[in-house]
């Protein structure tokens, strides 16, 4: 079986060689080095390393954001006319032009856009929108077309064109899910919503050390003893391509590995800002310090929920935005004191905005295209995408301007220079936001 | 056809593979039971199925309380959301309620092959509480698809396409003559009997016409025909023309060629552990189209087949999470966890029945593994190995200490893993044994970390 873990010269980048950990590397891994380097040498992209290459950040907003109240078009009749009790008033928004102002809870974002670090772009949607949650996070998941069903992730992809012989934590998610994103014939990415969850616990062993050394023998399979047949002497394909106790075996050594990482790290790092209490705050915390901490990670995917405010919206989505605006305002200062905010681009995205017109309930109903932020130091600030119109509606609602294969492929190619049509099947305009 | 197993091979091994496969796995002793049977009559005993209902009673679920309830408050929006809050905290309750008591089912009834089935049939027919959003017609789907899981598919599809928790979940409440609703209709075809690409657009939508009307009784959460909303018209599916009324349309599609082949590969991905090859299939497909569509008649067939025991199929099947669940406790001679902890257990492991994540129900097999919940497995194993609270399972029963480490790999090789470990796993678990003492503590480690392993996760 190959493994594929790190370049020899990753490998001596990152901390494990390079930081104080607890355990000794295992001959294996040495074993791998050569491999790997060989298979290095082939990979047409080189693989990124902890402390240098761009990382991207995607933030999924479930449950499809109120992008009307987000993105406030304040000289919009239309908007106030549609939206008589939720409407939120001109004068109370943080004015970004004449015609927009930011939600008067993201003041943390407004003081990134003074300061030239937030992009955004309007009326992101696909053609054909479909207003289930489930099927339209799908779409965005799998940058598929609204009438095909894909199976397979853009980041899933992305990972398998262009990181092959990669640290498995090439991807990481923060949550309980792996993100239908990563999804790929050979998954890579790891997905832990605690660090202290994602370890092999042995704390209530008899004796820990033996165990401990036990775990790490039987789960090594590079060594000549384990490899091959396991198990009742069958050999066999019974599940798809490669063997399945192969597969288990690789998702074995992955876990190992990735996670005795992450606990390095969470051991070796503070804090560096300090956060608000909430689930995307925590995440977004987790993240910086993988970050700082030196992961090799290119990808990171966290999710805030609680956008699907179909009644009383006003008092919820304030809360949703302020939350969301605190964390990433945390997130960012700590990103900059890191010094890696120039590493990073932050991408937000719902599966679909909300119903132009309040509904009876003092909600908004399912909608289709909505504005996205980007964030990050070498991000060109701006607004991009013309305004979309909130008098020539599709069914009540606002038609997209910009495909967010758009926004997809300009990040991939600008940011994560990656090529655009293997990933996303064919290509897209490219924006200048990056 | 199928060429049946010979006597002599039908081994220990055989007999715990068919137990792993055709039911949830058990102890040495029960394998060796099955074993002594002899073949024919150890497929015979788990395919009998007879009724458990008085060790199983059902939770007591009333019907469709939320909406009459919510509709019958004349109470201001304040109020309403503070019920609305109310009713939605007790279909919770009472959906993990039900899911406790169908995985208890699942792990102590006399015939636990019939529940290996709704285990299938749950993924076939998949309906999630996300949409039906009642737990008294998610619990009533699931006594259809035991009453069904065995029997005839034609008359079984006849019942899904008016179980009110079907019907609710793909729309067919609301698909009137002149505006069908096509949701059930396509993926009645398209995931429940044919696949895709096995039907046009034309049959989707004449279809659709003549599932209009089924509607769910609002006193007693049971379907009722709604004649004047039938589209009794004339229509043209696959074909033929005619009035066709719902239970045509499913004979009609039930009979199509395809519908025997489609099934045949999703039984044997379930039960051998991988896509059949289509010569393969083929014969399955005549083996079920034989049986008359018969499920227990089917799986009988492949159940005494030699190709059911081939090598490839051994041991490579990843456990699903019910699976992972109900075998390790049985074979750990334990009883189930709390009910808290078997709800965040397969949460967290991504199985909750009654909220399967689709239409198409689980993917299964690798999609089961990511890094995290191969790593939750091995510490949810200590749990269930080592937990300090709640009922631990008998470590000096499972291995004596006085056992000699050699006789020890054996006994714990069977029972973790129905089949012999590789040398090398069997020389590290001998030198644990030798340089750890035996005491059931340094035992129990022992048996977490050999369920800490990829092998363990395969049946």
């Amino acid at each position: 079986m190959k493994q594929t873990l790190h370049t020899r010269r990753q490998f001596l980048r990152t901390s494990i060689l390079g930081g104080a950990v607890s355990w000794t590397i295992p001959a294996f891994l040495e074993r791998t080095f050569f491999t790997l380097d060989a298979m290095a040498m082939d990979s047409l992209v080189q693989t990124t390393t902890g402390k240098d290459g761009p990382i991207f950040i995607v933030l999924q907003l479930a449950g499809g954001n109120d992008g009307l109240n987000t993105l406030v078009p304040l000289s919009d009749d239309a908007y106030f006319q549609a939206r008589p009790t939720i409407a939120i008033p001109g004068a109370k928004t943080l004015r970004l032009t004449d015609e927009l102002g930011l939600n008067p809870q993201l003041t943390g974002l407004k003081a990134l856009h003074d300061e030239g670090h937030l992009a955004i772009v309007q009326g992101v949607g696909y053609p054909n929108p479909n207003r289930s949650h489930f099927r339209s996070t799908e779409i965005w998941h799998t940058a598929s077309d609204s009438a095909k069903t894909e199976k397979y992730g853009w980041m899933g992809r992305y990972f398998d064109a262009c990181c092959k012989g990669s640290d498995p934590s090439i991807g990481v998610s923060i949550g309980s899910q792996t993100p239908q994103a990563f999804a790929a014939p050979e998954p890579r990415g790891v997905t832990f919503a605690k660090p202290e969850q994602f370890r092999f616990d042995l704390k209530n062993a008899a004796d820990h050390d033996v165990a401990d050394e036990f775990f790490r023998s039987v789960n090594d399979f590079e060594s000549e003893q384990m490899d091959g047949a396991s198990i009742g002497m069958l050999q066999g394909h019974a599940d798809g391509s490669g063997n399945t106790l192969d597969f288990l075996q690789r998702t074995s050594l992955d876990a190992v590995v990735s996670s005795d990482k992450v606990a390095e790290i969470i051991k070796r790092t503070q804090p560096g800002a300090s956060y608000p209490s909430n689930r995307l705050a925590d995440s977004l915390n987790l993240v910086a310090r993988l970050i700082g901490g030196g992961m090799p990670t290119r990808v990171y995917y966290v999710a805030q929920g609680g956008y699907d405010t179909h009644s009383s919206q006003s008092g919820s989505h304030e809360r949703l935005m302020k939350e969301l605006d605190a964390s990433l305002a945390s997130f960012t200062a700590d990103l900059k004191a890191q010094g890696n905010f120039d590493r990073v681009v932050l991408m937000t995205f719902s599966e679909f905005g909300r119903r132009v017109a309040e509904n009876a309930s003092g909600g908004t109903d399912h909608g289709a295209a909505a504005p996205l932020f980007l964030i990050g130091g070498k991000v060109k600030p701006g607004i991009y995408g013309k305004p979309p119109s909130l008098t020539q509606l599709h069914d009540g609602d606002i038609i997209h301007n910009v495909d967010f294969r758009s926004v997809y492929a300009t990040v991939l190619s600008k940011w994560l220079n990656a090529p655009v049509e293997p990933i996303l099947k064919r290509n897209f305009p490219i924006m200048s936001f990056i | 056809m199928l060429a049946p197993l010979p006597a002599s091979e039908w081994t220990l091994e055989a007999a715990g593979h068919l137990f792993n496969r055709a039911a949830f796995g058990g102890t040495p002793e029960e394998i060796q039971k099955l074993h002594a049977m002899g073949h024919s009559s150890a497929v015979q005993s788990l395919l009998n199925a007879g009724e458990d209902e008085d060790l199983f009673p059902s939770p007591e679920i009333s019907p469709l309380r939320p909406y009459r309830e919510l509709k019958n408050a004349s109470a201001s929006p304040a109020e309403m959301m503070e019920k609305k809050k109310m009713i939605q905290a007790q279909v919770r309750r009472e959906t993990i309620e039900a899911r406790i008591w169908w995985i208890n089912r699942m792990a102590s009834t006399p015939f636990p092959a019939r529940e290996k089935c709704v285990l299938f049939w749950h993924g076939h027919w998949a309906t999630s509480i996300q949409k039906v959003n009642d737990p008294f017609l998610i619990l009533q789907q699931n006594q259809t698809l035991r009453a069904h899981a065995f029997g005839p598919f034609d008359l079984f599809a006849k019942e899904m396409s008016k179980d009110p928790a079907m019907i609710r979940y793909l729309d067919l409440n609301s698909s009137k003559v002149g505006r069908p609703n096509e949701n059930f209709a396509r993926e009645f075809m398209e995931l429940f009997t044919l696949g895709e690409g096995q039907y046009s657009e034309e049959d989707v939508q004449e279809v659709a016409r003549s599932f209009t009307g089924y509607r769910i009784n609002p006193d007693t959460g049971g379907f009722f025909f709604a004649a004047r909303s039938h589209d009794s018209g004339v229509k043209k599916i696959f074909g033929k023309t005619g009035n066709m009324s719902g239970d045509e349309t499913v004979d009609l599609i039930v009979s199509r060629p395809q519908c025997a082949e489609f099934l045949s590969a999703k039984f044997w991905n379930f039960y051998a552990g991988e896509n059949p090859s289509s010569p393969l299939n083929q014969v399955l497909a005549s083996e079920y189209r034989a049986s008359g569509l018969k499920m227990d008649d089917f799986l009988k067939r492949i159940f005494l087949s030699r190709e059911f025991y081939a090598p490839k199929y051994r041991r490579r099947q990843i456990k699903s999470p019910v699976q992972w669940l109900i075998q390790t406790c049985k074979i750990l001679e334990r009883p189930l966890p709390d009910p808290r902890v078997i709800q965040s257990t397969l949460e967290q492991l991504g199985q909750v029945p009654f909220a399967p994540p689709n239409v198409k129900g689980w993917d299964g097999g690798r999609a089961w593994i990511s890094s995290s919940t191969l790593l939750l497995r091995y510490n949810l194993g200590g749990a269930l190995v080592r937990n300090a609270r709640g009922a631990k399972p008998d470590i000096e029963k499972i291995l004596p200490s006085e056992t000699t480490a050699e006789a020890a790999c054996d006994l714990l090789s069977w029972r973790l893993f129905q089949a012999p470990m590789t040398t090398a796993l069997r020389e590290k678990t001998i030198d644990f044994l030798k340089n750890n003492g035996r005491s059931p503590a340094s035992h129990g480690d022992l048996i977490h970390l050999l369920m800490s392993t990829p092998d363990f996760q395969l049946t």
